[in-house]
């Protein structure tokens, strides 16, 4: 089908996608069709190639991941005008694969936030209920899937960011093992800790797009190969057993009543479900705050008005014009990461918080291999509550940080975690997420399209497929 | 952190603030450190540190030249040029 719309009706489509983009905003730019396809060379073709799926249909992409042409805002002032001129190298091989990039997404400033209320560049909200956000950071991506504009979104992850707002708005979102997809053109935030992934509503669209994108790149020295046998598509019965978290999460109550439908409902399909704990789970915040602010603070030195970016209107020096420049054009939120950052990596401090932060990732990782000797997968839920208000005092920053405990565990420990749709709650959708060993993408997707049997993907009323919309338009018949 | 403190972590950062921004980053900050250190609960004692969970050496690229990026366009991005250099304030 979108090969088809994508070779014969790109006008009609880009039509579609400005109108019913305007109800949750989710895209910062929509590029014009002549924009959507550019050739590539092939000397970023690899070996792979040839095994590699056919993509053919149009991806929106996260405002942090480079796509010539495009602007490159990471939601902030700072880089607003900014135009790409190169490919991301995840962006390179999704073309290769017959890919079109149609627009791009709003994000929470850098990624740094869970709402997408932290962009600087616009509000967007979830298709479910437009007084709700979409989750973060990367909500426009997620919100463009579920308002049906586009069956794939590219997002990034670094602790969450990809699967919070999959939850939120009721899609799949799929954060890869650390590494396994290049993150040359993605704007660095922090490294040893963020991951291109993929946004969809379809489980198959979701597993090929990842397929097309993963491998080793010589342009990302912590890229690596997925081993040989973790390349090939699992049966859904090669995972037996599956671990559910015990004791008292902290859940919302439609959360906790969802994840026990949802442990159940696995069991149904055979799965052995088993209870598990995670002893280091209360420690997971703290240390991904610690290390992820280090990084950030690290990372985003690079901005400062010289080369590209904001430049304050006059400045005395070229000191002054840096210290300017970011603070004109940083958010609330980057300044308290940058300045934390800072602070963690101080000489005296930093044993005490970076050093410790780094030493916990290792009790951590230690933890989920233990318990992967044990279970072949961990069901946890994505968050702990369904999408909140625009503004929701009980939401605040520091809640929605200290919310990040179940995504941000696979971050530390560089595994996969995909979050799966999972029904409704109060008109609401809810998302559980699915997480596994390193390179265990292929396990996740095939429990994952095993309960897609019981528990499909909904799409929220207000939404209309691009078939649905050119009928009801008057265009007639499906492309 | 006490405010001294955070004004020379502010200073480190090369952000330049006023009070009312730096009174109210103030509340966040703390809220922040006091919420990490949660950390001190956990015996790390021998533990090794992780600096990336897959990676195990550092590896290079071929030192060769590349054409897929033209410099040109690189330039285009720049706030201020004069002919095909980056202009600044001046420096003395």
């Amino acid at each position: 089908m979108w090969d088809r719309i994508l070779s014969d009706a790109r006008d009609e489509y880009a039509r579609f996608l400005r109108e019913q983009d305007a109800p949750t905003a989710s895209f910062l730019e929509i590029g014009a069709p002549p924009q959507w396809s550019a050739p590539v060379s092939a000397e970023h073709d690899d070996a792979l190639s040839a095994s590699r799926p056919s993509v053919t249909f149009p991806i929106a992409v996260k405002d942090n991941i480079a796509v010539k042409g495009y602007h490159l805002s990471c939601g902030s002032r700072m880089l607003q005008d900014l135009v790409s001129p190169y490919d991301a190298a995840a962006v390179t091989r999704l073309r290769h694969a017959g890919a079109q990039f149609v627009g791009k997404t709003n994000m929470d400033e850098f990624g740094m936030g869970s709402s997408t209320d932290t962009s600087a560049l616009g509000r967007t909200s979830n298709p479910w209920d437009t007084e709700r956000v979409a989750g973060g950071s990367s909500g426009g991506s997620a919100a463009a899937v579920a308002q049906q504009l586009v069956p794939v979104a590219l997002g990034s992850d670094t602790g969450g960011s990809i699967r919070q707002p999959a939850a939120f708005c009721g899609v799949y979102g799929l954060k890869p093992t650390y590494g396994t997809v290049s993150r040359y053109g993605l704007v660095a935030y922090a490294s040893s800790l963020e991951v291109v992934g993929v946004l969809g509503s379809d489980i198959d669209h979701v597993a090929d797009t990842y397929r097309a994108m993963r491998g080793e790149d010589a342009q990302d020295h912590t890229s690596v190969a997925v081993p040989g046998e973790a390349l090939q598509p699992a049966a859904a019965d090669a995972v037996k057993t599956i671990g559910v978290l015990q004791g008292d999460l902290g859940l919302d109550e439609s959360v906790a009543r969802n994840y026990a439908a949802t442990a159940e409902a696995l069991r149904d399909l055979g799965y052995n479900v088993v209870p598990i704990d995670l002893s280091t789970l209360e420690y997971v915040v703290p240390a991904y705050y610690t290390i992820a602010a280090a990084e950030a603070s690290a990372n985003l030195a690079r901005f400062n008005g010289v080369r590209y970016g904001h430049r304050p209107v006059f400045s005395e020096n070229p000191e002054e014009l840096m210290r300017q420049a970011r603070s004109e054009a940083f958010g609330d939120e980057v300044k308290l990461r940058i300045v934390l950052g800072t602070y963690v990596l101080r000489s005296g401090f930093q044993d005490q918080y970076y050093t410790r932060a780094q030493k916990i990732r290792t009790l951590i990782r230690r933890e989920l291999d233990a318990r992967f000797g044990e279970v072949d997968l961990i069901l946890s839920p994505t968050f702990p509550v369904q999408a909140f208000r625009h503004g929701d005092q009980a939401m605040d920053a520091f809640q929605q940080k200290v919310a990040d405990r179940f995504t941000g565990t696979a971050n530390l420990a560089a595994i996969p975690a995909l979050t799966v749709p999972s029904g409704l709650e109060g008109g609401l959708p809810v998302g559980m997420q699915l997480m596994g060993p390193a390179f265990s993408e292929e396990k996740l997707f095939a429990v994952a399209g095993r309960l897609a049997t019981v528990q499909p993907v909904v799409f929220p009323d207000g939404s209309r497929s691009f078939d649905e919309w050119r009928t009801a338009n008057g265009a007639g018949g499906g492309a | 952190m006490d405010t001294s403190e955070l004004k020379t972590t502010i200073d480190m950062a090369m952000l330049e603030l006023d009070e009312t921004q730096v009174a109210s980053l103030e509340g966040a900050v703390g809220q922040m450190l006091e919420y990490f250190a949660l950390m001190s609960g956990i015996d790390v004692e021998g533990v090794e540190p992780t600096t990336h969970a897959l990676v195990t050496a550092n590896r290079l690229r071929p030192d060769s030249p590349r054409t897929d990026v033209d410099p040109d366009s690189l330039l285009e991005n720049a706030p201020d040029l004069e002919d095909r250099l980056v202009a600044i304030p001046n420096v003395l």
